[in-house]
């Protein structure tokens, strides 16, 4: 199914969507844009090159609390928060982003363990994945392509869209997105050259330039396992790194948490908060033992974790080149100039 | 006339170099290139040959005095300093988190750095009005004179123009949007407190998650250690994430400690920092 609706109309559609369910969305802020619950429809912006967070607080919010209990009191009294999402459409995310989320899936999903609060959030979710605007060079950041991922890729994604100069196409490729997109009245029929057009673009996408180096997985698994020892190495790829959580945050693969009790005069929560390798504390022990105390000894655990240990464990590398760690560090630091470097070590 | 950035480069690689050779420092503090020009990294340099790959361009923002207090104490060091990572300096001397001894400050005359997003030239902005180092044992470049002075406080007029009650839901809006990420702390000098008090758990300062309570808690506290420390390089606003203005606060706590006291952090080594003297004569107005 190919519709399409004309860019200006993307608050009605928005409006739409928000009869349905949630709407979660790219919302131009301060710093750049950012996936919001949309509460009014003039406020979704498709005006982005990509959002300065990644979309992965849809399904993993940065604070997520379980429990709520009063400090003294019988267990039986401490209440347990329900998860009952409502139909969530997440609006808007580069074809990289969602690929983070089969990846992601793999950790709350995929080892049995399943997380109901990943889960739930994700079987409630229609995702809108968006063609990347062929028309504008990458950033400087992105290397998504080295990854194996086009820039129109729709894999993973219930509805795909493109832009088609001032029309926005949207085709459905999953049972999730057809019914939906059947409910959206405001939708035009596309026509022929509107079908021709999609196509081109998901294949234009694939030859799409960002930065490249060739990337075997199981290649540079083993390279980074040569290099674990070799601290000259690491010491120099994190000279200058502040040990800050900057680009674990904004990454849409790192899922690291830790489950804290937070109490305050006697009523407390326990929640899951993000958390970070870089933060020297991730690795303090409860006998005040650290074995991470180095800078470079966190950096390798971050960049080892997605490029080799990983693949090792579970297949695929964990990340997507979306460019986010590098567009944010404030030091400039460069995960592809990392990877490259190793390789070529 | 300003020494060109391709000059202080060169004579920064010469320095660094013959330093390293001569062993008179074990490590020279620098920068070298990014995954490309106008993004360049802290580094350091540690052997003769390492200074080929230093570098000085106008995108060479970072405050290099952060990485000082990462080597144990007694290491000789050279640091490439422009003006308010000079006034960072002299800070740690006094705070005797190095010793002058042990360094060799490269000073840096800065005339036309950019912002590495916009573009857009912040001389005296994020240098605390100045163009020249306040303190170095070598200039890197002709000491600029005749640029227009500029009060590193004019930025402070919108927020002076606030009254409390708009200055509170000012802060109360910035500070909710902070993610924890620490990148403030981590890129400031000044921010050297191991642990930090908010990673403590005994007792718990403040939630680790974000939020009103825990944010406010985290970065009140910081301003507040900062006062009469902070030295105006503007680190913080430039590390974070979601560009929260942090500078607006510490450059308040500034002007009044200036106007209090008649002093401001890391201007000379010689005078003693606001918080360790205290004259007959000092101000009440903070008790006011």
């Amino acid at each position: 199914m190919l519709k399409k609706i004309s860019v200006d109309k993307i608050s009605d559609l928005a409006a739409r969507l928000m009869d349905k369910g949630t709407l979660v969305a790219p919302v131009r802020e301060d710093a750049g844009h950012n996936f919001r619950k949309i509460t009014d429809a003039g406020q979704v912006d498709l005006g982005y090159y990509n959002t300065l967070m990644s979309p992965k607080s849809v399904f993993l919010p940065q604070k997520e609390d379980f429990v709520t209990y009063i400090a003294g009191r019988p267990l039986e009294e401490a209440k347990c928060i329900e998860l009952n999402p409502e139909p969530t459409f997440l609006f808007g995310v580069r074809p990289c982003d969602v690929r983070s989320f089969e990846i992601m899936d793999i950790h709350f999903i995929g080892t049995g363990a399943v997380d109901p609060y990943w889960s739930r959030r994700r079987e409630a979710t229609t995702i809108f994945g968006y063609a990347f605007d062929l028309n504008r060079p990458a950033e400087p950041t992105d290397f998504y392509t080295a990854l194996g991922i086009g820039a129109a890729d729709p894999e993973g994604s219930d509805v795909f869209m493109i832009l088609k100069g001032d029309e926005l196409l949207l085709k459905a490729f999953t049972a999730k997105g057809e019914k939906i997109l059947s409910q959206m009245d405001i939708l035009s029929e596309s026509g022929a050259d509107d079908a021709s057009y999609f196509d081109q673009t998901v294949a234009d996408g694939r030859s799409f330039k960002t930065r490249f180096i060739n990337i075997d997985a199981q290649a540079v698994a083993k390279k980074f396992e040569e290099l674990f020892h070799n601290a000259q190495f690491w010491e120099k790829v994190s000279d200058g790194c502040l040990s800050c959580g900057v680009c674990t945050f904004v990454c849409p693969t790192c899922y690291c948490f830790d489950i804290c009790d937070e109490n305050l005069f006697g009523g407390g929560t326990r929640r899951r908060v993000w958390d970070a390798c870089m933060f020297t504390d991730f690795t303090l022990e409860a006998s005040g033992h650290n074995p991470r105390t180095k800078v470079y000894q966190r950096l390798r655990q971050k960049i080892c974790h997605k490029y080799s240990y990983h693949i090792r464990k579970y297949g695929p590398i964990s990340c997507v080149g979306c460019g986010r760690c590098t567009r944010s560090c404030p030091v400039n630091i460069d995960i592809f100039s990392i990877v490259d470097e190793a390789l070529r070590a | 006339m300003a020494t060109s950035f391709k000059q202080i480069e060169q004579n920064l690689k010469n320095e660094a170099r013959a330093l390293l050779e001569s062993g008179r420092v074990a490590l020279v503090l620098a920068y070298t290139r990014g995954y490309d020009d106008r993004h360049p990294l802290p580094y350091t340099a540690k052997c003769a040959s390492d200074a080929d790959n230093i570098i000085f361009n106008e995108y060479c923002n970072a405050n290099l005095a952060r990485y000082l207090v990462r080597h144990p104490r007694g290491t000789k060091i050279a640091i490439a300093v422009k003006p308010a990572d000079s006034r960072a300096v002299v800070v740690l001397i006094q705070e005797e988190k190095v010793h002058r001894d042990d360094l060799i400050i490269l000073g840096i005359p800065v005339l036309g750095m950019k912002n590495h997003k916009t573009d857009e030239i912040i001389d005296s902005r994020t240098t605390g009005g100045l163009y020249n180092p306040v303190l170095c044992d070598i200039l890197l470049g002709e000491e600029i004179t005749g640029e227009p002075i500029v009060s590193p406080y004019d930025v402070l007029a919108p927020y002076e123009a606030m009254d409390k009650e708009e200055r509170w839901a000012f802060w109360k809006k910035e500070l909710e949007r902070c993610i924890r990420c620490y990148a403030c702390r981590k890129a400031c000098p000044m921010c050297y407190c191991d642990p930090c008090f908010i990673d403590l758990d005994k007792p718990r300062w403040g939630e680790k998650a974000p939020g009103p309570g825990g944010n406010l808690m985290y970065h009140l506290t910081r301003f507040h250690h900062l006062a009469g420390r902070c030295i105006d390089c503007g680190e913080c606003y430039r590390a974070c994430p979601v560009d929260i203005p942090l500078h607006l606060f510490h450059k308040k706590v500034a002007k009044e400690c200036e106007e209090m006291f008649g002093l401001a952090a890391g201007m000379s080594i010689d005078e003693k920092p606001a918080l360790v003297d205290f004259r007959m004569d000092d101000s009440d107005a903070i008790l006011e």
